[in-house]
């Protein structure tokens, strides 16, 4: 089947398009009918209300249980929310075009600009794989790698009363006493789980019938168990929900610009210090190498060589920190021994060789943090003479 | 006290840090009662029978329930598994704590005799707290008769066997472990028991209905992601390019193609840069080159990290112009403004499912503990910007309790909250 329609591909695109189409309208979520599309591409007014609420659809984040992520409203919200919201977020995303956000808020026109706009989105990245990844019943135990799609969702809802009036610091660094015992209790709790996995896991080896996989994981063991009860139908329904844990969603920021200057500041003032620091010593160093031979010549190549990729391995640490080679979506974890063999699927050790790494490069980044902090705060109370400052004993 | 606007936004941060820390221990403690619920016992008793054809790799060593085994095979194997129960229960015994310890110890004495004698061959061979391994097994002893409502009459009758079996599997004593556990308890033994995954997990079959589900699930996605890298595929993907190429152009204004979004999370990545090449650069500093190789080393570092920050503010020069040149749409609601250490994402990201194979409880372990330590430092830095941004200006302006609150701000900025440094008061001596 697969072979046939590349060879159709290959060819004249045209015959595949009625089939691609058809399959585009069962996929997508609250699917248009291929009809809508053929209107749309004539832009009929008719077919643009069906391709707003697919676009709001497409757009929103869903929550775990694919229900559009407006849980505050127990109805979906109206078309002129659904236009906003889509006008907005396509220009967030960098939607080119500007005749998008000229539509009307009625959402009884566009239908074509709606299409092209689909389009993008298609084209941009891989729209399908990721609604099917946020939708799909989750069989393995998984564990994401990389936070990029829990960033994508929104956190829990947050209606909160506002806090009252100015709080004492006290009340600050008891709440960030508050968070620290939090992690660790965290931290405890993975640990117990990671072991009762394990246990499940290796009491359930050769049950499976997928080879490569090996042992249940807990969603089939609940099969299982349930499975007498006749809970057959609830048990898919209560399958664990979203394993991808969200990281937090802290409010937008009200100074959002002023990073951009903070920024700026911060590069050019190291720039200023680079420069006072290099220019004086590459002047000494040529007076004092100025007669040196050829072999020396050498030397500096190599010397060259080691710098320039010592300093690439740095730029790598904030670059896309290798994140490149690890996948996105969550991993189904396997218990096997035989990992050290080939076969598909990433290795544990690797993994952790990775996330070591980033872990070291967020180090650097807090302690640098700190260490601006100290400097800072060294230098304001330098202002005021007459006090001992005895700093705590280092770590 | 802080003034208003600035409580109300550090108090908004450090709740929302709070939030997301609670939301996901209420997924873990979900995650652990459905985990624990598996590994107790099941009820109601019946037990998801095996398959009436077992598959032949677990069927192996079991007689089929029609063959009486001989009851010398019937009670060896029965010495097998219960000494198995117990190796692992004391292994697990032995991280509690020690009040359970006394308290057995006062019971062993008043156990049954046999029970007392049946635990000798029980006790681990090499385990280095004899005195735990004691006191254990006859408490073990209590917990297998308790669950096989069944039997309990045969099971105390193979105890009072067991004396001298005892001596005899001594030397057969197999190596305790959860791998063993593949030696299937007796075919006679599957009479009304109550279920537990420990003993009986092996047992288990998927209903033949998933398992079709699953394999042609599994077969999708193979081929999903095999027609990924096909030949049609890089056409495919020289069409998108050119379609979005044509996209851009045929829009308002020159645009990059970036969003707000992108231009938020480069500029983050640019603030991490500079923060690691002025770390680079303090390191260099700092060293005392030895000889001239590292004296040359240094300098080529110094100019090297030169070049990168000119990059690096090149790249912001850009990013603003691109900011400023097409009005970027408002931040939509909800969404996280940027993280320190953003992925790719665009570049064809593997989305099927993937495997995640660990060999051992300790390397899954450090892994999770690795994941959520590097959401703690992200999370940490986050609110140290913050903190630095919102408490830093408090601190230039000498107010009244000036001394505490340099005092707590340096606690909360320079160490975590963790620690306070003394003020004195240089009073001269008179």
């Amino acid at each position: 089947m697969g072979r046939r329609r590349r060879r159709v591909d290959r060819g004249a695109a045209v015959g595949a398009l009625p089939e691609a189409i058809a399959a585009l309208s069962r996929t997508l979520p609250a699917g248009p009918s291929p009809e809508i599309f053929r209107r749309a591409k004539f832009d009929r007014p008719e077919a643009a209300p069906a391709l707003w609420q697919l676009l709001f659809r497409v757009l929103s984040p869903l929550s775990a249980d694919g229900a559009s992520a407006s849980p505050a409203q127990g109805e979906p919200p109206s078309t002129e929310a659904q236009v906003r919201a889509v006008k907005s977020e396509l220009r967030s995303q960098g939607y080119p075009r500007q005749a998008l956000a000229q539509l009307p808020e009625d959402g009884s026109q566009g239908s074509r600009e709606l299409l092209l706009a689909l389009a993008w989105l298609l084209a941009r990245g891989p729209l399908l794989e990721r609604l099917l990844a946020q939708t799909r019943v989750r069989l393995g135990d998984e564990i994401p790698l990389c936070e990029c799609e829990a960033l994508a969702r929104p956190g829990p809802p947050v209606p909160r009363v506002e806090a009252d009036g100015p709080v004492d610091i006290r009340h600050l660094q008891w709440l960030m006493g508050k968070l620290r015992f939090q992690w660790r209790k965290l931290i405890t709790s993975q640990q117990e789980q990671c072991a009762l996995l394990g246990k499940i896991h290796s009491y359930t080896r050769g049950c499976h019938s997928d080879r490569s996989l090996g042992h249940l994981s807990v969603a089939e063991t609940e099969l299982l168990r349930d499975a007498e009860g006749g809970q057959q139908d609830t048990v898919l329904g209560t399958c664990p929900p979203e394993a991808s844990q969200p990281t937090f969603v802290p409010r937008i920021p009200e100074r959002g610009a002023g990073e951009w200057e903070l920024v700026a500041r911060e590069l050019q003032a190291l720039q200023e210090e680079l420069r006072g620091a290099a220019e004086p010593r590459r002047a000494a160093w040529e007076a004092r190498v100025g007669g040196w031979g050829p072999e020396w010549s050498a030397v500096q190549r190599a010397s060259r060589e080691a710098v320039g990729l010592e300093l690439a391995a740095l730029q790598r640490a904030w670059e896309r920190g290798g994140a490149a080679a690890q996948p996105h979506g969550p991993c189904r974890l396997v218990k096997s021994d035989a990992g050290a063999s080939g076969g598909p699927g990433l290795r544990a050790a690797q993994v952790i060789e990775v996330l070591r790494s980033r872990e070291a490069c967020l180090e650097a980044v807090l302690c640098q943090l700190q260490r601006q902090c100290r400097q800072e705060l060294a230098r304001l109370a330098g202002a005021l003479p007459g006090l001992i400052w005895i700093l705590p004993p280092g770590r | 006290m802080l003034p208003a606007d600035c409580s109300r936004r550090l108090v908004a941060e450090l709740r929302d840090a709070l939030d997301a820390c609670a939301e996901r221990q209420r997924q873990l403690e979900r995650s652990l009662r459905v985990s624990r619920r598996l590994l107790r016992t099941w009820e109601p008793a019946e037990t998801p029978a095996p398959q009436p054809t077992p598959a032949p790799e677990t069927s192996g060593e079991a007689p089929s329930p029609e063959s009486t085994p001989s009851s010398q095979d019937l009670k060896e194997l029965e010495l097998l598994t219960q000494a198995l129960e117990k190796a692992v229960r004391v292994r697990k015994g032995i991280s509690k704590t020690g009040e359970r310890h006394k308290a057995l110890s006062l019971k062993s004495g008043s156990a049954a005799t046999s029970a007392t004698t049946a635990s000798a061959p029980s006790r681990p061979s090499g385990q280095a707290s004899c005195r735990v391994s004691e006191t254990k097994p006859p408490r073990g002893i209590q917990q297998t008769v308790v669950p096989a409502r069944g039997l309990p009459e045969s099971r105390l009758l193979s105890v009072g066997d067991r004396t001298h079996m005892g001596r005899g599997s001594r030397a057969t004593k197999p190596g305790p472990g959860p791998r063993d556990q593949q030696i299937p308890p007796s075919a006679a033994l599957q009479a009304p028991e109550a279920f537990t995954l420990k003993e009986k997990g092996i047992l288990l079959r998927l209903p033949m209905a998933y398992r079709k589900a699953a394999s042609r699930n599994s077969r999708l996605w193979a081929q999903l992601s095999s027609a990924q890298t096909s030949d049609s595929m890089d056409a495919a993907a020289t069409a998108k390019t050119q379609f979005l190429q044509k996209m851009q152009m045929t829009s308002g204004g020159p645009g990059s193609g970036l969003s707000a979004a992108a231009v938020e999370a480069e500029v983050g990545l640019l603030r991490t840069a500079c923060l690691l090449l002025r770390r680079r650069m303090e390191e260099v500093l700092s060293a005392d080159p030895a000889d001239c190789m590292q004296e040359y080393r240094c300098l080529l570092t110094l100019e090297g990290l030169q070049a990168i920050t000119e990059q690096c503010l090149h790249r912001l020069q850009e990013l603003r112009a691109a900011v400023v040149g097409r009005q970027l749409g408002p931040w939509p609601v909800g969404r996280r403004p940027g993280a320190s250490l953003p992925c790719g994402g665009g570049t064809d990201p593997l989305w099927s499912p993937q495997l995640l194979l660990y060999s051992s409880t300790q390397e899954l372990q450090t892994l999770e503990a690795l994941r959520l330590r590097l959401a703690m430092l992200d999370q940490q830095i986050h609110l140290e910007k913050v903190l630095m941004a919102e408490l830093l200006p408090l601190v230039g302006t000498q107010g009244p309790h000036w001394l505490a609150l340099c005092r707590a701000v340096h606690s909360l900025l320079c160490e975590g909250g963790e620690r306070f440094l003394t003020v004195l008061r240089d009073e001269p001596a008179d």
